[in-house]
């Protein structure tokens, strides 16, 4: 009894002892009122309002608020989580350089990387408990009657872990705690790559669509989540110093720059790669969907935007041009929305009686889907929910690394 | 315990639409809407005028296939899509948390959202209503005109259904997926 009473305590302890700022509304609303704060500041309030109006939309009309119908179940929704997850992934393994696998440079990072890779799940579940049409039966059949055979179960699981790890590590780090943040930090990052992965899987599983099906997404999902992090992290920092970045922070981005050119190279590689196989043979239902993938403008949208921009950025000043890789990773994270979009799109493109012995049913067409105005206000609210949170734990906590250790 | 199948003598379908009237009557399904449980495919007929294909014209019913290694039961991440001691594939729907996963991985694009209860439904072989009863056909077989559909056990041998898989010619849809279905399309 007594004992339960000092770990009670000792826990008490160890939270009330957790560094951060108190801070009220009007510290909240105290930034500096340039042209450019007040603009994102409306823009996050608007998007705000949207959520709420999505929202209530749905919770007035269910799944009729959004387009999604029966040969093309997913739609924007599932794609904007995917891209919050693949961030918060991304920004894992950035945070994960310095504090995991000790690389000096980038330990200024992994704070505001670690807390952005909080932030950006949490936006992402804050948006899929809409697509879901029943999250509270998810909570109980998850545990109660768990399929171990489903992707989808595998990765809600472990990104379910994988955010307590993260918050865990977060708090370590806030502590100055680096052993420990060390442990959780390692740990996290595997839970999350293995969360990761089977998000890939979701898809890869998919025998009945054989433009995913295959070990492709699982694999692809790891490359382009480090991607999507390192752009990420060229933003978070942008807005840290305002483009006038200090010599440690110039010396960290100029290697992470590097590190994304290989990556993107890596990704083109994998791409075309990807493409070539798919089309060679002209294999029935992959070859088709694969060139009419070719011809859309969102795939190229995801090419020149988070491809072939940033990697021209890059080469041309070999990664010393950090304001223009600021704004080629803005250009990169629409790229890597359209990436997620065209995933999800691409996967239900075939109508599945194509794939029939015989044809029935509907007329062999493309799939078409455009999402309804609530899907888009909810997405649009989740970046307003994923900026407002970083603001305020921008205000809440400090994000820099810790000079005195 | 049975392993219940269906064959259909698919060439026999007049699309006269009894079967889908059967079901939505037997199973309460929403009336109106189209291709739920059950439903006649048309193949329009190849060619154009005076050169038609008419053998190309054909009446295709279908529906869950009741696969006995099924996508849908895989990727269920509740476990709200199981096999019934009858190797039936069916939903709970208490467990259902509309993911639709299983719509995206069924191959025969068998599944569909009931607007009611707001989860993934599918044909159960009628196992709430007549099997359930102690009946041994389903809604859609006892009404069919032209006896197209010949339900049964597919684990005995004395089955008009395995009588008949013995002695005609059948296939199945998409079986180079491994899915084992148990609806059997008699040539």
């Amino acid at each position: 009894m007594a004992e339960t009473i000092q770990q009670k305590q000792s826990i008490k302890e160890f939270i009330a002892t957790i560094p951060f700022n108190k801070i009220g509304i009007k510290e909240l609303l105290n930034f500096e009122k340039t042209p450019q704060n007040m603009l994102i500041a409306v823009i996050t309030l608007a998007f705000l309002a949207f959520f709420v109006l999505g929202v209530a939309t749905y919770l007035m009309h269910g799944h009729h608020a959004y387009n999604v119908t029966r040969e093309h179940p997913w739609g924007l929704l599932i794609a904007v989580y995917i891209f919050f997850v693949v961030s918060s992934t991304g920004l894992c393994i950035v945070g994960s350089l310095g504090d995991v696998f000790g690389f000096k440079d980038y330990e200024m990072i992994s704070k505001r990387a670690i807390f952005g890779s909080i932030v950006t799940i949490m936006a992402g579940f804050a948006v899929i408990a809409f697509e879901i049409g029943h999250p509270v039966t998810m909570l109980i059949y998850n545990v109660l009657s768990p399929g171990l055979t489903s992707a989808i179960w595998w990765m809600g699981t472990l990104y379910g872990l994988y955010l307590t790890f993260m918050i865990i590590e977060f708090v370590f780090l806030l502590k100055h705690n680096m052993k420990m943040a060390k442990i959780f930090g390692l740990t996290g990052l595997l839970v999350g790559l293995a969360a990761h992965s089977n998000l890939g899987g979701v898809f890869g599983f998919l025998n009945a669509r054989t433009i995913s099906n295959g070990v492709f997404y699982p694999t692809y999902f790891i490359l382009t989540a480090f991607i999507t992090g390192v752009f990420i992290a060229f933003i978070m920092m942008g807005f840290r110093y305002k483009l006038q970045f200090p010599e440690n922070a110039k010396v960290m981005l100029t290697n992470l720059a590097k590190i994304q050119a290989l990556l993107i190279s890596i990704l083109i590689f994998f791409v075309t790669w990807k493409f070539l196989t798919d089309i060679y043979g002209d294999m029935p239902n992959r070859a088709e969907v694969a060139r009419h993938i070719l011809g859309s403008w969102t795939f190229w949208a995801e090419v020149v935007l988070a491809m072939l921009i940033p990697l021209f950025i890059i080469l041309k000043d070999m990664g010393k041009n950090l304001t223009g890789m600021f704004w080629a990773s803005l250009s990169g994270m629409v790229g890597v929305f359209f990436m997620r979009y065209n995933l999800v799109h691409d996967t239900q493109l075939k109508p599945l009686q194509m794939m029939k012995t015989t044809e029935y049913q509907l007329a062999p067409t493309w799939v078409h889907y455009f999402p309804s105005m609530a899907e888009i206000m909810i997405s649009l609210g989740g970046l307003g929910l994923c900026i407002l949170l970083y603001y305020v734990g921008t205000k809440l906590f400090n994000l820099d690394a810790d000079t005195h250790h | 315990m049975a392993r219940y199948g269906m064959a259909l003598d698919y060439k026999n379908c007049i699309n006269c639409k009894a079967c889908e009237v059967a079901c939505k009557e037997e199973n309460g399904i929403l009336m109106g809407a189209d291709k739920h449980r059950i439903w006649v495919g048309v193949k329009e007929i190849e060619g154009e005028y005076p050169f038609l294909n008419i053998a190309s014209s054909a009446f295709e019913p279908s529906q869950c296939q009741h696969c006995d290694d099924a996508p849908c039961q895989s990727v269920c991440p509740t476990n709200a899509t199981y096999y019934d001691e009858n190797g039936v594939v069916r939903v709970d729907a208490d467990k259902c948390i509309l993911c639709s996963y299983c719509m995206n991985a069924c191959p025969y694009d068998a599944r569909y959202v009931d607007d009611r209860t707001m989860t993934v439904d599918k044909c159960n072989f009628c196992s709430d209503t007549r099997l359930a009863r102690g009946e041994t056909t389903t809604a859609c077989q006892n009404t069919c005109p032209t006896k197209v559909r010949t339900f049964g056990d597919l684990d005995d041998p004395e089955s008009e259904i395995s009588i008949l898989l013995r002695t005609r010619e059948h296939f199945s849809l998409k079986s180079h997926l491994g899915t084992k279905p148990k609806l059997f399309y008699l040539t």
